[in-house]
């Protein structure tokens, strides 16, 4: 019996957020020392069905078991006591303590010297020697203090820690994220070392030629269900992108006809910001939606907000703006350039919850509204007036307040706010992150209607499916270069395809 | 889970009440009420309270704390902190005591402490966003600083200020009212529609509110907090020109227990702490509670240290209300 039972099994998981269900009937399982890849685009489900399997989220249905036992962690605490250890995106060690510090963080070794209870250096030390050995880095010292290690070294040794504190199941979100890819190698290497001591490795990652390299099995979710379980070895790409992104054609991108190009509005030379963009050059034209796709980490998320000057003066970049030279400086300066910038975080970056919605969309040329001294709240409610029923804002007026707005109404505000005289360039960042589908499908209308209107719209998304509808022409972002060009058409496929850089799988 | 299952089961009711403490005006009804059981109360406790000359009287002693806290609102609102206020306001009547001792015209001496002070409004402002430490930390070490100069100019002592036509902004009455109150109730209104008239304005509640968000749109956030915290420093230097005239003496800790009731007074009327949030007339009912307080105990016979200990109680009713409106308006 003992030879059939998975090291973990996750079946009929369920889960919803207020009506919205996001995981239904889920199956997952690994072996030991296994690795499992687990795949599907944004919102399909994967970091939801994480958070429940280490104890963050509770779950609506559904059953856990570990080497066959039924668990239940009610915390990440009890997740991490019973061996399920969770490394996510954003690396987490402190900067301050040493290596073997770090390493035994949550159990430190004790000893009793003077009558006192001490922490156990020598112990300490010799053990996180062993352990960096035994994962092939006898190179990191454990007297070192972390924040003097490369990234990939401070990965190395949060996953050290791990394995101290007995992990048997280690959940990787995309662990080379910010890593090159030699140091992607490393991780690679110290992966291989887990499975032969029997550590079970979930591994979420959109790279899909990492996904091929480094996994025995890839299980795909769609929309929050289980679509497709392949054994690496005898699968291809193509098959596993099918999985990911469905074959039907969504009528969400089926909103109006481009118009002709005009003008050339922006033309970027050559950006490139150290360790996040190199060499990046494109042009955008008038009445025309350029989308640029790129996965977290390939500085999609940092392009559009360079460009606009929020990341302050830029040092090497050659930008025109309407045929004048353009050097990004300040948001204000972005502003006053006449471009608009609507930010991915839209809670975060984008509204100011406790002002009305006329306020919000007032609020950047607010002394367009000012007639003498004082700010004409019948100019600013007349202009916002306007916008609510343009852009189909629902709302019960320009005084409700925008907290109590949906995600894709507050968006519509935040779109907006731009829609002034002077604007000529909208960069939108995530344009429908968190936006339901009906919002969703409005939007893009609406930004369609835009450049057909005379604006040159940009967009920079994680989200393919959405850059390979709603563009005329799409770029693909991967480690901070562009990759690929696409006409307007292409398969969201091939732009997901266009990032995977490893030739061995570029075939596929 | 089991958490959210039972705001589901109570979320009629919870509904309604976090409405009702979502209004806007909602925080300075309450207060309007409080504030009228509060001299209900003490109108039937003594004899001596509800008179027109107490309550004028009310209105003059609470001025120079009511200026303070009504430049401290918006600042509050745009998420700063200014803690060295009171001390500026000591600074202040011993600066215009010693330049009058030297011979300088009074009302030059005033407009020289008040230049004294808009620089030390700077300075805070460039230290909270330029180097962006927190106002807190900034604000308290100026604290110290300014007291600290004004013990040492002095040696501690408290000066003589007696210049007839400047006492008088002390304690002349215009109609009956007190120059004081007017001032203050002046400054209220100014601030008042500023801060919802004019762009600046604007400016306050969105950079309180969101200041990433704000940044990001282009609004002028540091130009716009430094002044506020010269606003801050000048109603300082204001407050101890009137309290060293209504003294007739200027001490240089002669304001500087009044911090407490400054600060307690802008969150007692329902400004956030977290920024974002907040009226001017939410301060000016929760100052005049403060002092309606003080007055009546005083009144009553009450020691005056049981007052620090009113204060204090008050002080932490309203910081926990303000964290229930925060919850019921929903995270």
């Amino acid at each position: 019996m003992a030879t059939n039972v998975p090291r973990l099994g996750m079946h009929g998981i369920g889960k919803s957020f207020g009506r919205v269900p996001v995981l239904t009937h889920v199956d997952f399982s690994v072996e030991p020392g296994e690795v499992v890849a687990l795949l599907g685009s944004n919102g399909a489900g994967k970091s939801t069905l994480m958070k429940i399997l280490t104890g963050l989220y509770s779950r609506d249905g559904g059953t856990i078991r570990i080497d066959g036992e039924e668990v239940d962690f009610k915390d990440p605490a009890a997740a991490v006591a019973a061996g399920v250890k969770l490394l996510p995106q954003e690396i987490s060690v402190m900067p301050d303590m040493t290596v073997a510090e770090n390493i035994f963080l949550g159990d430190l070794p004790l000893k009793r010297s003077l009558g006192l209870m001490q922490v156990d250096k020598a112990t300490m030390r010799s053990r996180s020697r062993e352990l960096l050995d035994q994962l092939g880095f006898a190179t990191i010292h454990p007297d070192t203090l972390v924040k003097r290690l490369s990234v990939a070294e401070q990965r190395i040794v949060e996953i050290a820690r791990a394995l101290a504190g007995k992990a048997r199941i280690l959940v990787m979100d995309e662990p080379t994220a910010a890593l090159t890819e030699q140091e992607a190698k490393m991780i690679f290497r110290i992966i291989r070392r887990l499975k032969e001591n029997k550590v079970s490795v979930i591994y979420i990652s959109h790279y899909l030629s990492e996904v091929f390299e480094i996994s025995d099995r890839i299980a795909v979710l769609r929309d929050g269900r289980n679509a497709g379980t392949f054994n690496t070895a005898d699968t291809k790409r193509a098959e596993v992108l099918a999985a990911m992104l469905g074959n039907t054609v969504d009528d969400l991108y089926d909103v109006g006809t481009p118009g002709l190009p005009g003008a050339e509005i922006l033309n970027v030379e050559n950006l490139s910001i150290p360790r996040k963009l190199e060499g990046v050059s494109f042009a955008l034209r008038q009445n025309e939606i350029l989308g640029i796709f790129g996965l977290v980490g390939s500085g999609v998320e940092v392009l559009g907000r360079a460009l606009y000057g929020a990341l302050g003066p830029l040092k090497s970049a050659d930008v025109r703006l309407a045929g004048q030279s353009y050097r990004p400086q300040s948001a204000r300066a972005g502003k006053l350039a006449g471009i608009g910038f609507v930010a991915a975080e839209r809670k975060k970056e984008g509204i100011v919850a406790d002002l009305t919605v006329r306020e919000n969309i007032a609020l950047p040329f607010e002394e367009r509204f000012e007639r003498g001294l004082f700010v004409s709240k019948d100019e600013e409610s007349r202009h916002a007036i306007r916008w609510i029923e343009d852009l189909g804002i629902r709302t019960r007026g320009p005084e409700q307040k925008i907290r109590t707005l949906s995600g894709g109404n507050q968006q519509k505000v935040c779109i907006a706010r731009w829609l002034v005289e002077g604007v000529r360039l909208l960069i939108l960042e995530e344009p429908t992150r968190g936006v339901d589908v009906g919002a969703r499908r409005e939007i893009y209308g609406k930004l369609r209607e835009l450049a057909n209107r005379g604006y040159a719209v940009l967009i920079l998304s994680s989200d393919v499916e959405e850059v390979a509808g709603i563009s005329d022409r799409s770029l693909v972002l991967d480690r901070g270069r562009l990759v690929g060009e696409f006409e307007r058409g292409a398969k969201p496929a091939e732009l997901m395809a266009a990032t995977g850089n490893d030739p061995a799988f570029s075939a596929a | 889970m089991a958490h959210s299952v039972e705001t589901h089961a109570t979320g009629g009711a919870r509904e309604r009440m976090s409405a009702l403490l979502g209004q806007p005006w909602s925080g300075v009804a309450m207060l309007a009420i409080f504030y009228l059981i509060l001299i209900a109360v003490f109108s039937v406790l003594s004899p001596f309270f509800l008179t027109l000359r107490n309550m004028l009287q009310i209105g003059g002693n609470v001025a120079y704390i009511g200026l303070m806290a009504a430049a401290g609102t918006p600042l509050i609102i745009a998420g700063g902190l200014d803690l060295s206020v009171a001390a500026i306001a000591g600074l202040t009547g011993v600066v215009i005591s010693m330049l009058f001792g030297m011979g300088v015209p009074i009302w030059l001496a005033v407009a020289l402490a008040i230049v004294v002070a808009a620089a030390i409004g700077v300075v805070n402002g460039l230290f909270t966003t330029r180097l962006r430490l927190n106002p807190l930390i900034v604000t308290l070490g100026m604290m110290s600083i300014i007291s600290g100069i004004a013990l040492v100019l002095t040696g501690g002592l408290t000066r003589p200020l007696m210049v007839p036509g400047f006492n008088w902004v002390g304690s002349g009455r215009v109609v009956g009212i007190p120059i004081p109150f007017i001032l203050m109730m002046v400054t209220f209104v100014v601030l008042w529609v500023v801060m919802t008239r004019m762009r600046f304005g604007r400016y306050i509640y969105a950079a309180g509110g969101n200041a990433e968000a704000s940044r990001l749109i282009g609004i002028p956030l540091e130009k716009t907090v430094i002044i506020l915290y010269v606003i801050s420093a000048i109603s300082g230097a204001v407050a101890g020109t009137i309290l060293g005239a209504m003294l007739g003496a200027a001490g240089p800790t002669a304001a500087g227990s009044q911090l407490l009731t400054v600060i307690a007074a802008i969150i007692l009327g329902g400004t956030s702490l977290n920024g974002g949030r907040g009226s001017v007339w939410g301060t000016l009912l929760a100052v005049l509670i403060l002092g309606t307080l003080n007055n009546g105990l005083t009144l009553l016979d009450v020691s005056s240290f049981w007052q620090d200990v009113t204060r204090g109680v008050v002080l932490m009713l309203a910081v926990s209300l303000d964290q229930i409106r925060t919850r019921a308006l929903g995270e």
